[in-house]
């Protein structure tokens, strides 16, 4: 019982020295002020219904390396309710990414979704966005990817801990071996988890098609053949660069080079379009 | 890691597989529409079977021979099959099996069938038995109409809104014709044909409706009800559906609406025939709303309410003020100010619309949110909220209201900011749907997530390095425990040999065993041989070792001692040989208890 006590202060401690190094500097906090001034004069343009005024704001705050789930979700409103709804889903789901269980940008997001579609179905007859809807994305659609790191970190040291005091312990409790199994599966969860958020089950980057006909070619050329196209608002993933093109495989299985202009790509810590 | 997670995703579906092989979920239907006809009507039959992971063999309906005065006119067979998969159910078939009979009964009475039986692998299952009640008579009955239709007696009596034709025409029925301003109207068109009619090549045209605000109600299936025109039995279809609200007073005018379908006999040498009608127009009277009045009253019936998400804050902090109206009209035209605030910011609130149909009637609510921030400490009420609206189904102004509502604000003025005046007063009914934009935020700054950190891979790490560690020290300990408990052996056995050496009165053998016991001491001590070494060399190890110089004395007599002893073993008596064991096992004790030298 003393060596398990031991082992959370430790943990604790060393939790503890995390926090204290990413405390908040003075440079970066006077940053914050100045931050937080364009973030409000973007609220008010954005109040007004000054959109054009909200989205430069927000975009002024992101060029700055603000990565924050309500800017985009701000970024977002402000792309939908000028009725540039592919720019909005881009944002929407940016702000998921940050922060996974936020009902309002789902919310959103759907209804970002439905407003394209009966946009584009009341010129063309129909139209259908492409989702994603792997297993992967369904089972750890809740959690961030942080989190997920977090609780691999912790699992890893208990499963560890189990497995060293079941090695080399005299005396075994009734509760080690249950220990053992539960923080194993934990482990593997975690990992399979983090592994899926990092994208090693994906070819690419995640990315949502921007314009309302993202041409998908052969090669990165624009003389290239053209394969098919892309609707704003699809998802997909980048398989590839070379210079201003990216290999955009969209969910139906379908890809081809675009000039990355024309998508934009979810993940924040990404380059941002 | 891919192949890794990916196989580990097969093996977690692995226990899911079994329960394909379960019971078939097996479900059988009989059903008509309608169930009560009168001769010379269709009424259409259907008898199902559905079966989730069964294999459907056979499906009987015994009873349909029996009654020959249902006659059939026409007889389908669907046999959809798809397969479903999911958590805890893994791959399914489901399939079903269905026979749609067209009948028209040619006779009156009560037509009962027994239980429809389908077999599925093997065995029996049963559907509900169908009565069917066919009264006296010729059309007119009961079809398979729209609810929300116009009732059957004002389609086929009057006929206003429509340019007969003997073969297919249009009508157009508003209802009510006279009405308020922003009263509801009820605008269906219908076609009325004798003619067959493929329902894929029916295009409609939609009536001009300048003047109103227009909802549609959407009809997602042709259906048709059997009324009589002139003595002739048409079939009515529905073919639009709106609800709208005039926006002027005077004499509005609904435009003729069109249509073009194909029409054939059904034969496969017939080419079908391409019918195009257009309707006449329809005119609704609309009346200002009655004076004197409220100039903002809106028409409809509504109720309101309203709430604060929280009574206390901070000053610089928000309270969001939540407005519901929700009740019967149009709630698009719903408008409310919120009065100014003493010490209170307001942004421009975000607008919901939910609207539905219930009875023919367009229902619904209007959602207003406002964030309030609190600027300066106090209370801070918000006063009650009104809205004046003229009913128009009792024809009179009514007002509702919603309760004063209060917040206090704790802390210091914050410094005035600029006041939001809206652009526009009137709200986007696109934008509604979409925010409220989030005011605050803690803008952070896009640091590398988590995995991404250097430090992460070394705390990762760490732990099974740990244990690598930890199990190999432990390992390494246990063979040095492990081998000093052998050499404690080797050691016993030695000093007992002695002693057998000693019992049996054999001098040399004793003194062998002696030197044997010591030189096995000092190697285990020293970690390598000593037999052989010179005296001298002996103590300088012995020395470097930490040995004491009395213990060194001790072991060198005792071995010099041992080695004379035993070349001339004849004049050596036994209670000497005695003497030395116990100082043997002293001194080997001594080299086993002295601390070792790191």
């Amino acid at each position: 019982m003393r060596a398990w006590c031991i082992v959370l202060a430790l943990l604790v401690a060393a939790l503890a020295a995390e926090g204290a190094a990413f405390a908040e500097e003075p440079s970066r906090a006077a940053g914050r002020s100045s931050l937080t001034g364009v973030f409000e004069s973007a609220n008010v343009a954005a109040s007004r219904g000054d959109h054009t005024a909200a989205i430069s704001s927000y975009g002024q705050l992101i060029e700055a390396g603000v990565r924050d789930p309500d800017v985009y979700f701000n970024l977002a409103t402000s792309f939908a309710q000028s009725g540039e709804y592919a720019r909005a889903i881009l944002n929407y789901e940016r702000a998921l990414a940050l922060r996974p269980n936020d009902s309002r940008a789902s919310e959103n997001l759907r209804d970002a979704e439905k407003a394209l579609e009966e946009q584009r179905a009341e010129i063309e007859g129909e139209a259908t966005i492409q989702r994603s809807t792997s297993i992967s994305d369904a089972a750890y659609g809740g959690f961030s990817e942080d989190s997920l790191a977090y609780g691999l970190l912790v699992t890893n040291l208990i499963f560890f801990i189990g497995l060293a005091w079941a090695s080399i312990g005299r005396r075994r409790n009734r509760w080690l071996y249950p220990l053992l199994i539960t923080s194993g599966v934990l482990l593997l969860t975690f990992a399979l988890g983090l592994g899926t958020k990092a994208g090693l089950l994906r070819d690419g980057p995640r990315a949502v098609a921007l314009d309302d006909r993202v041409i998908l070619r052969e090669g990165p050329d624009p003389r290239a053949q053209v394969r098919g196209e892309a609707r704003g608002g699809d998802r997909g993933e980048i398989v590839d660069r070379d210079r201003d093109f990216v290999k955009l495989r969209v969910v139906s299985g379908l890809e081809g080079w675009t000039p990355a202009a024309g998508v934009g790509l979810v993940d924040s810590h990404h380059d941002v379009h | 890691m891919r192949i890794l997670s990916l196989a580990l995703l097969a093996i977690a579906t692995l226990p899911w597989a079994p329960t394909a092989a379960a019971e078939p979920e097996v479900t059988v239907t009989l059903d008509a529409m309608p169930t009560e006809a009168r001769v010379g009507d269709t009424m259409q039959l259907e008898v199902r079977v559905r079966t989730r992971g069964g294999r459907i063999q056979d499906l009987k309906l015994a009873d349909l021979q029996k009654y020959p005065e249902l006659e059939i006119i026409s007889h389908q067979t669907m046999r959809p099959m798809q397969f479903s998969f999911g958590f805890g159910s893994g791959v399914r078939m489901e399939s079903s099996f269905a026979n749609v009979y067209v009948l028209r009964p040619t006779a009156p009475g009560t037509y009962k069938f027994s239980p429809a039986v389908a077999k599925v692998d093997g065995k029996l299952y049963r559907s509900k038995p169908l009565t069917l009640v066919v009264d006296a008579g010729v059309g007119n009955a009961h079809g398979t109409v729209d609810p929300a239709a116009k009732p059957r007696a004002a389609l086929g009596s009057e006929m206003s809104g429509a340019r007969y034709d003997p073969r297919a025409f249009l009508r157009t029925v508003v209802e009510p014709d006279e009405v308020y301003i922003g009263q509801q109207v009820n605008v269906t068109v219908y076609l009325y044909a004798r003619v067959r009619l493929s329902p894929q090549s029916l295009i409609p045209g939609k009536p001009s409706m300048d003047g109103f605000w227009v909802q549609d109600d959407p009809i997602t299936s042709l259906q048709f009800e059997t009324v009589p025109v002139n003595g002739t039995q048409f079939r009515a279809y529905p073919i639009q559906r709106s609800v709208a609200f005039p926006q002027r007073s005077g004499e509005l005018t609904i435009g003729p609406p069109k249509i073009s379908f194909d029409s054939g006999s059904g034969s496969l040498f017939d080419a079908p025939q391409r019918i195009e009608r257009v309707g006449v127009p329809v005119t609704v009277k609309v009346e200002p709303l009655p004076r004197p009045g409220p100039v903002d009253a809106v028409v409809g019936n509504y109720a309101i309410q309203a709430r604060l998400d929280r009574n206390t804050v901070k000053t610089g902090d928000a309270v969001t003020l939540t407005v519901d109206a929700g009740g019967t009209g149009n709630v698009q035209d719903l408008r409310i100010d919120l009065p100014p605030i003493v010490g209170v910011r307001t942004l421009q609130p975000a607008i919901r619309d939910q609207q539905r149909f219930a009875g023919g009637k367009l229902s619904g609510t209007r959602s207003w949110e406002w964030i309030l921030i609190a600027e300066s400490p106090g209370e801070h009420s918000v006063a009650p909220i009104e809205l004046q609206f003229f009913d128009p189904e009792t024809e009179a102004y009514e007002s509702v209201s919603t309760p004063a509502l209060s917040f206090t604000a704790s802390g210091e003025t914050t410094r005035q900011q600029q006041t939001i005046e809206p652009v526009e007063r009137q709200p986007r009914p696109s934008t509604a749907t979409f925010g409220p934009i989030r005011v605050y935020s803690a803008l952070t700054r896009g640091e590398a997530p988590v995995r991404e950190q250097a430090w992460f891979t070394w705390v990762l790490a760490f732990p099974p390095a740990m244990f690598v560690l930890i199990v190999l020290g432990a390992g390494f300990s246990r063979r040095r425990e492990q081998r000093s408990a052998t050499s404690g052996a080797v050691q016993r056995q030695l000093i007992r040999n002695a002693e057998s050496a000693l019992h049996a009165n054999d001098p040399r053998g004793f003194y062998d065993g002696i030197v044997a016991s010591i030189t096995h001491a000092l190697d285990s001590r020293l970690g390598e041989p000593v037999a052989g070494l010179p005296h001298t060399e002996l103590r300088r190890r012995l020395a470097a070792e930490g040995f004491d110089d009395d213990l060194m004395q001790r072991l060198v007599n005792e071995l010099e001692g041992a080695d004379f002893a035993r070349f001339a073993a004849s004049g050596v008596n036994k209670d000497e040989m005695e003497r030395c064991l116990k100082r043997t096992v002293t001194i080997v004790e001594r080299v086993q208890r002295l601390p070792r030298k790191s």
